[in-house]
């Protein structure tokens, strides 16, 4: 079964008189442990399509399946749920609790979804090992540096053992040798937890890491998206 | 309680400046009403801690005790009203003393010895069993009020009065008070006042039946003795027009002190909760229902104020224990204390309500957009 599936898909936001299509029928497929990398200039609706596959704002119209159940009909509250059972996600900016060490920024998401904090505690030091963070735990986010700051935030995204994994622009705010590592480091996580993910980025040379790429241009992807590779 | 707690740590600063103010504010507005309770008590102890139950005061002296006077036929009319079983003359007035070797004033209580209108606080030696005999105040007794001290009214042939016993918290109007016979009391006011014939009686006081409900028998005694106005005790006290006055103004600053408690912790949080809309805003992304992030407010609230109350209230303790304000006797009410402790966190969950509406308000898609 597909992790991801956008099935005539449209977003349009209405501001001031003026509508904006960010999303055009926008069809897709990601594989339950696939990579596909969403390679788009800017304003091309990115964010938009990553929002929408995380319960984060509803399309317009169009059936949006996330592990087979359609999250367009879902609630508000079963919208929260979701988000916090389902989905791992990489915001474009801010990721992090500035006032909860990098240990606490994973295991704050356990608070959340109610884990025992006993595997909770173990889930996050595993990851943060994985991460090369276990001598950083102790810290607040303003005493990291940018690479260990994304690191902990991938490792609060993988922290519910998510089925699906966004990554928004996860490299743009680091230089290319450190972004390449740390695309190394998602692949890495994201293959061995046999989990999907979907890698937004505006960078060619950072494609290279994914299974698959695919391009959006004014809210409109490639015209064989929905067929998984 | 995870999440609220780390914050406070990692803020141990400003959340130790709101909890101080707090505890500052807690302790200034119980101390103030503490200090309240010791001069209304100063002010009325006499009237609070004597035996009659109803005092009858007459109706132009408006609840004050120095303006009331009452004639020989109120007083026979107020003791054939139904539902009195007895009745006394009480006598107040203000007299210039020597005591001590010095002048002072000293208010007289003159009562029926043995009957109504006795002192109940007595904490040493006896109550007067005669003329010229008398029971004094406590706070006075280093001041020529002590035990064995000899006080004289100051005019000619002012009977001179032998204290005999003392009693607590019996002051009247912040004055030495001595408690003597009528016929004591009779005297000082001839001494002072040669011509006048008679001496009038400033109140009757009242016994009632067994069983009389009291409001009912002040209104009989009101309706049936023209010129009278018949007062409870308590209503004699709360009515005194010192009394109203202090409370009136005290009232005014205790009042102010809870808004200014209200005021500082709705801003504080609100604008917590507007500095650390981001993070707010992640948790809701990443799945944080709206009440979690609520219930972390309202413990941050409760955490905080219950933190500054003890502080107030451990710093009331050590001032009322350590500090007494010239010889007020001040003292906090355990019913004054929780009260007080009840309504500043009914206040301090008041002044949520803005944060509080802050917090239902983010909207989780922002985490997906810029700061700017
Ligand atoms: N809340 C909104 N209201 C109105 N228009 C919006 C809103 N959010 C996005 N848009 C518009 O929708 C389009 C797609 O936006 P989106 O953020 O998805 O682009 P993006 O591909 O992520 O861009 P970038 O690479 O700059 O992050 C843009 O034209 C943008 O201006
Ligand atoms: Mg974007």
């Amino acid at each position: 079964m597909p992790a991801l599936e956008f099935h005539e898909v449209n977003k349009t936001y209405r501001t001031g008189g003026t509508d904006i299509v960010a999303l055009d029928h926008a069809n897709l497929t990601v594989d339950d442990d696939e990579i596909v990398a969403l390679l788009g200039p800017s304003g091309s609706g990115k964010t938009t399509l990553l929002s929408i596959a995380g319960g984060l704002l509803t399309p317009t119209n169009g059936a949006v399946h996330v592990g087979g159940n359609d999250i367009t009909s879902y609630s508000a509250k079963e919208l929260t749920q979701f988000r916090a059972r389902s989905v791992g996600f990489v915001f474009q900016t801010v990721n992090l609790v500035p006032f909860l060490t990098a240990r606490e920024n994973l295991l704050v998401v356990a608070r959340i979804t109610g884990l025992p904090s006993k595997t909770a505690a173990r889930r996050a030091d595993t990851l943060l090992k994985e991460l090369g963070l276990d001598h950083r735990a102790q810290n607040l986010p303003t005493q990291l540096s940018g690479g260990e700051r994304q690191r902990v935030a991938i490792g609060r995204a993988l922290m519910n053992e998510p089925e699906l994994v966004l990554f928004d622009e996860p490299t743009s705010a680091l230089d290319t040798s450190l972004g390449e590592q740390v695309m190394e480091l998602i692949r890495k996580e994201v293959k061995g937890r046999e989990t999907a993910s979907v890698i937004v980025t505006h960078d060619t040379r950072m494609t290279a890491h994914a299974d698959r790429t695919i391009h959006i241009v004014d809210g409109r992807l490639d015209a064989g998206a929905a067929q998984p590779a | 309680m995870w999440l609220a707690l780390r914050e406070i740590a990692r803020s141990k600063g400003r959340f130790a400046l709101l909890g101080g103010a707090i505890g500052l504010l807690v302790f200034l507005n119980l101390f103030q009403q503490a200090l309240l309770n010791g001069l209304v008590t100063d002010f009325i102890g006499a009237v609070e801690n004597q035996n009659s139950p109803v005092l009858v005061f007459s109706e132009q002296a408006r609840k004050n005790v120095e303006g009331s006077f009452l004639s020989q036929d109120q007083a026979d009319a107020i003791a054939a009203v139904e539902g009195v079983a007895d009745t006394a003359l009480i006598g107040q007035n203000t007299f210039t003393v020597l005591a001590g070797g010095d002048d002072a004033d000293a208010v007289l209580f003159g009562y029926e010895l043995g009957g109504l209108g006795e002192p109940t606080a007595l904490v040493e030696g006896t109550l007067p069993q005669g003329a010229n005999l008398a029971v004094a105040t406590e706070a006075d007794a280093d001041a020529g009020f002590g035990i064995g001290d000899e006080i004289t009214i100051l005019a000619d042939g002012g009977p001179v009065i032998t204290v005999v016993g003392l009693a607590s918290e019996s002051r009247w109007a912040v004055t030495p008070t001595l408690f003597v016979s009528y016929e004591t009391f009779e005297a000082a006011q001839l001494a002072v006042n040669p011509g006048s014939e008679v001496v009038l009686p400033s109140l009757v006081a009242v016994q009632p039946d067994d069983g009389t409900d009291l409001d009912a028998l002040t209104d009989a005694i009101d309706a049936s003795v023209p010129g009278t106005e018949a007062l409870t005790n308590q209503e004699a006290i709360d009515g005194n027009p010192a009394v109203v006055n202090t409370s009136q103004s005290f009232n005014i600053i205790l009042t102010l002190g809870f808004v200014v408690v209200l005021v500082v912790v709705a801003f504080f949080f609100l604008i917590l909760t507007v500095q650390k809309a981001r993070p707010l805003t992640l948790l809701r992304a990443v799945g944080a229902p709206r009440a979690f992030l609520v219930r972390n407010l309202v413990i941050q609230i409760v955490l905080v104020m219950a933190a500054g109350i003890a502080a107030g209230l451990v710093l009331t303790f050590l001032a009322v224990v350590t500090a007494p304000v010239g010889d007020v006797a001040i003292s906090v009410r355990p019913s004054t204390a929780i009260s007080t402790v009840l309504t500043l966190f009914v206040l301090a969950l008041i002044a949520g309500i803005a944060s509080i509406r802050r917090v239902l308000r983010i909207d989780p898609i922002d985490a997906t957009v810029d700061a700017a």
